[in-house]
């Protein structure tokens, strides 16, 4: 691509000084959380759907690619310009438009931050539950274009299954609505769910509309460790079989409880042994008795466990929990975590597998990994550590990354089960879709046929 | 904040102490000037790798907030010197990326990877004064400060509050003594004399030629200023033979106590105020005010509870809607009120929104953070510490 002095007369008339192509600024918009890099050629930032529509109406005309960003928090480079042209930093749509609550749903602009958006629905005893790591800094509507969830989506599903209706301006500038505020709909293709987890790749969200859910009144945490990660999984098992649903299930595997107790001794957490935490939610009195239910079912298999129902203590361990990520480069500030290899999903039943796999790949291309993730849908996070000064470092890492999505996919999984695609996973596609993988191409040149929107994404 | 970010931020704090501050500060007694910026940016070189741009600071900047692109956020700070680092050209896009961060530290605070952006900025601002890129606002401050030694261009006696006879009586020696400040002595002289009221009691005495502390030329990347300025407060402190340097300006505090020798105890008004709370006359005041941490006194040097320790002696606190480790910058450090007074304007207005209902007064313990914040208006007063403690003791 090659800036067009044209095309920058256009774009201002559309958003004003809204436009940049200062280098420093384009490098700002070069690269998200992930490794993927690539410049873009102007930035815009947009306040509105018809802004947007105008802008990518001209970007059709002129063939111009056109990129989405959000908050630029993703891990896969879903928002990284690969192939140049427009970014749309859409974090200035950040409007909360409407709060139904008779119709327990939101209408909101894409740059809506998760936690605004749950701040705002606090007080009314509302929640939009699906919750990613990044809740605090990530946009709705990336949410949105990359499926996104979190620990919470075992029992309440994920970004997917609580989106209604999308404003979408299409490749060519037109602007549709994909559903409806109605709660069902029989007539025609899912349009809705179409775009959900299209990263940006069929058409640009303006709005949704998102259904909400009443706040649970109390939480309860059960901490069980296990003598081995198949006894854990066992478990785990077991609790879903005997009819508790879990409002979150996390496993932290025994190399990174080790780490962690390392770090901190005075964690509050299981001296030793492959850990899950089971949450449960509702009322008092229904998750008193899931929390009981729980502790039943892991009674027999557990070499301890703990109940923990005051605020304070949860806080405490969770807390614990989230420092697995970051452990590694507090004990060794030379090390320091990259963002590869670490969304991988596989069949509930596998996750021990998959850990014992995981294990033998950071001791054969020696990396320290932490191994913790949502064992109740079986996605795994890993966390890999290297020296970002050191060459040989991220060759090795690269090299664990791509056995590590390999090894996924052997097992029956996927490739990324919230993260995201975008282009630091596209090359496994084919391999994890098969001929399946063609319908998608499919779709994408009947809704892109120029091939604009977030070109270089997805493997397309 | 989570425990181990909390002990992170301790060990970054223990880190720069043991090799990047203090003794950037030693060296400029011992060792000449072009130590302290090797020195100092290749510390920060590891800190710049540390980033993940996972962009955590992003939702928290306060400059962000206001300007709304990336290059005015930590992230996008990270990225642009990451790509200084990497070689490329520093465009006047860069500068004002880099200037515009106000050094609040709130980045620091939530890192989750550990790292210490306005650290970085600091020394990446160093190398672009070396490399001769500089803003007409900081070009203007430089020359001021080392023409005049403090930053508004003054020429009057920084003891100009205290009358000839009161200066005749300033001891020339004593264990204690009361660093003023720019702020204080030419803009707020009457905090001087507030504050210098209630030291003298103690023992305290005035430097007989104080200068500027350095603060914002450390903070602009101005270091050889920096150092000759630093030389001569040093040369002035060692004459009196204190052991402890008292000062009521938050940006003065975090400079003598972290970037100056460790040859003196550095303590806050705030904290000789609660260290004496019982030997001061206060009468409870009926009225209720709420506290800004300022920055440089709170995220940077912990300083939290011996403010609110004074309020609460006189009268009612009533916290602000973020405080604290969570407290929102004034928008008035690092430079940014002299560079960008717009922006830092604005942050000074979203400032005043985290202001409780119902309060008489909003206290701070910093001249700056009270300028800027009331220039943002407001409905509510603004008072610094020493205001109040004067109230208290009327």
């Amino acid at each position: 691509m090659t800036v067009n002095a044209d095309v920058i007369d256009e774009l201002r008339e559309i958003v004003g000084k809204r436009v940049s192509v200062s280098p420093s600024e384009l490098y700002c918009y070069s690269s998200d959380a992930s490794q993927v890099r690539g410049l873009p050629d102007y930035v815009l930032r947009p306040l509105n759907t018809e802004e947007v529509s105008r802008i990518v109406r001209l970007a059709y005309e002129r063939e111009i690619p056109v990129t989405v960003r959000g908050a630029g928090t993703g891990l896969a480079g879903g928002a990284v310009p690969v192939k140049g042209g427009i970014v749309l930093d859409m974090s200035g749509m950040d409007r909360i438009v409407e709060l139904d609550i008779d119709n327990i749903q939101v209408v909101v602009e894409p740059g809506v931050i998760q936690d605004k958006l749950n701040e705002a629905l606090k007080p009314l005893g509302f929640f939009f539950p699906p919750n990613p790591g990044s809740s605090a800094m990530c946009t709705i509507g990336g949410m949105i274009a990359y499926n996104a969830s979190g620990m919470r989506c075992v029992k309440y599903g994920t970004t997917r299954n609580y989106v209604r209706d999308l404003e979408v301006v299409l490749a060519d500038g037109k602007v549709i609505h994909t559903g409806s505020r109605m709660l069902k709909s029989a007539a025609g293709y899912d349009l809705t769910q179409l775009m959900v987890g299209s990263e940006g790749t069929l058409g640009i969200i303006t709005k949704a509309s998102l259904k909400i859910a009443p706040l649970p009144k109390t939480r309860k945490l059960v901490m069980a460790a296990f003598e081995s990660a198949e006894l854990a999984g066992k478990a785990v098992v077991k609790t879903f079989s005997s009819g508790v649903v879990p409002s979150a299930c996390e496993i932290l595997d025994r190399v990174s409880l080790k780490v962690l107790k390392r770090y901190d001794p005075n964690l509050v957490l299981p001296a030793e042994g492959d850990v899950i935490l089971f949450e449960v939610d509702g009322t008092e009195n229904s998750a008193r008795e899931a929390a009981a239910q729980v502790m039943e079912v892991c009674s027999g298999l557990a070499l301890t466990l703990k109940l923990a129902e005051s605020e304070e203590e949860m806080t405490k361990i969770w807390a614990a929990r989230r420092l697995v990520g970051a452990a590694v480069s507090r004990l060794d500030p030379t090390k320091s975590r990259i963002y590869v290899g670490e969304d991988v999903g596989v069949p509930m039943k596998q996750i021990p597998k998959l850990l014992e796999k995981v294990q033998e790949i950071s001791e054969e291309f020696e990396l320290p990994a932490m191994k913790y993730g949502h064992i109740g849908d079986g996605n795994l996070h890993v966390a890999l550590f290297i020296d970002v000064l050191k060459e040989d470092e991220w060759a090795r890492l690269n090299a664990a990354a791509d056995k590590i999505h390999r090894t996924a996919i052997e097992l029956g999984g996927t490739v990324s089960s919230e993260h995201g695609v975008g282009a630091a996973r596209g090359q496994y596609m084919e391999l994890q879709w098969g001929p399946a993988f063609g319908v998608m191409r499919t779709i994408k040149n009947a809704l892109d046929p120029k091939g604009i929107l977030n070109p270089g994404k997805l493997g397309l | 904040m989570k425990n181990g970010e909390k002990k992170e931020m301790k060990q970054v704090k223990t880190g720069k102490k043991e090799s990047g501050k203090k003794e950037s500060g030693k060296k400029i007694e011992a060792q000449g000037k072009n130590q302290i910026k090797k020195q100092s940016f290749e510390v920060d070189q590891r800190s710049v790798y540390k980033c993940v741009q996972c962009g955590t600071c992003r939702s928290v900047c306060p400059v962000f907030e206001v300007v709304g692109w990336e290059s005015a956020n930590t992230r996008g700070r990270m990225l642009i010197i990451k790509s200084l680092l990497e070689g490329r050209d520093p465009d006047s896009d860069v500068l004002s990326s880099l200037a515009t961060c106000t050094t609040c530290g709130i980045c620091a605070e939530k890192c989750p990877a550990g790292a210490n952006p306005p650290k970085v900025v600091e020394a990446a601002r160093a190398e672009l004064v070396k490399q001769g890129v500089v803003g007409e606002g900081q070009a203007k401050l430089n020359a001021t400060l080392t023409k005049f030694g403090n930053s508004f261009g003054e020429t009057k006696s920084r003891l100009h509050w205290l009358s000839e006879a009161e200066r005749s009586e300033i001891p020339k020696k004593a264990d204690y003594v009361y660093f003023v400040g720019c702020f204080d002595s030419y803009r707020y002289p009457e905090f001087a004399k507030k504050t210098f009221e209630v030291l003298r009691k103690f023992g305290v005495t005035l430097l007989q030629d104080e200068r500027c502390c350095a603060s914002p030329l450390l903070r602009t990347g101005f270091l050889e200023s920096a150092e000759k300025i630093m030389e001569h407060n040093l040369e002035e402190l060692r004459k009196t033979g204190a052991h402890t340097i008292i000062t009521g300006c938050a940006g003065c505090y975090t400079t003598l106590k972290n970037d100056y020798p460790d040859e003196f105890r550095v303590i806050s008004v705030p904290e000789f105020l609660a260290e004496h709370l019982e030997e001061l006359p206060l009468k409870k005041l009926d009225l209720t005010v709420s506290y800004h941490d300022p920055c440089h006194l709170g995220r940077h040097n912990e300083i939290y509870d011996e403010p609110r320790k004074v309020i609460r002696a006189i009268c009612e606190l009533k916290e602000m809607k973020n405080i604290r480790e969570n407290s929102r910058c004034c928008g008035g450090g690092g430079g940014v009120r002299i560079g960008y007074p717009e922006i830092s304007l604005d942050l000074a207005k979203k400032r005043l929104e985290d202001v409780p209902e119902g309060v008489d007064y909003l206290v701070t313990s910093c001249p700056l953070c009270v300028r800027n914040l009331r220039d943002a208006g407001g409905d509510v007063e603004v008072l610094d510490l020493i205001e109040l403690v004067a109230l208290a003791l009327e």
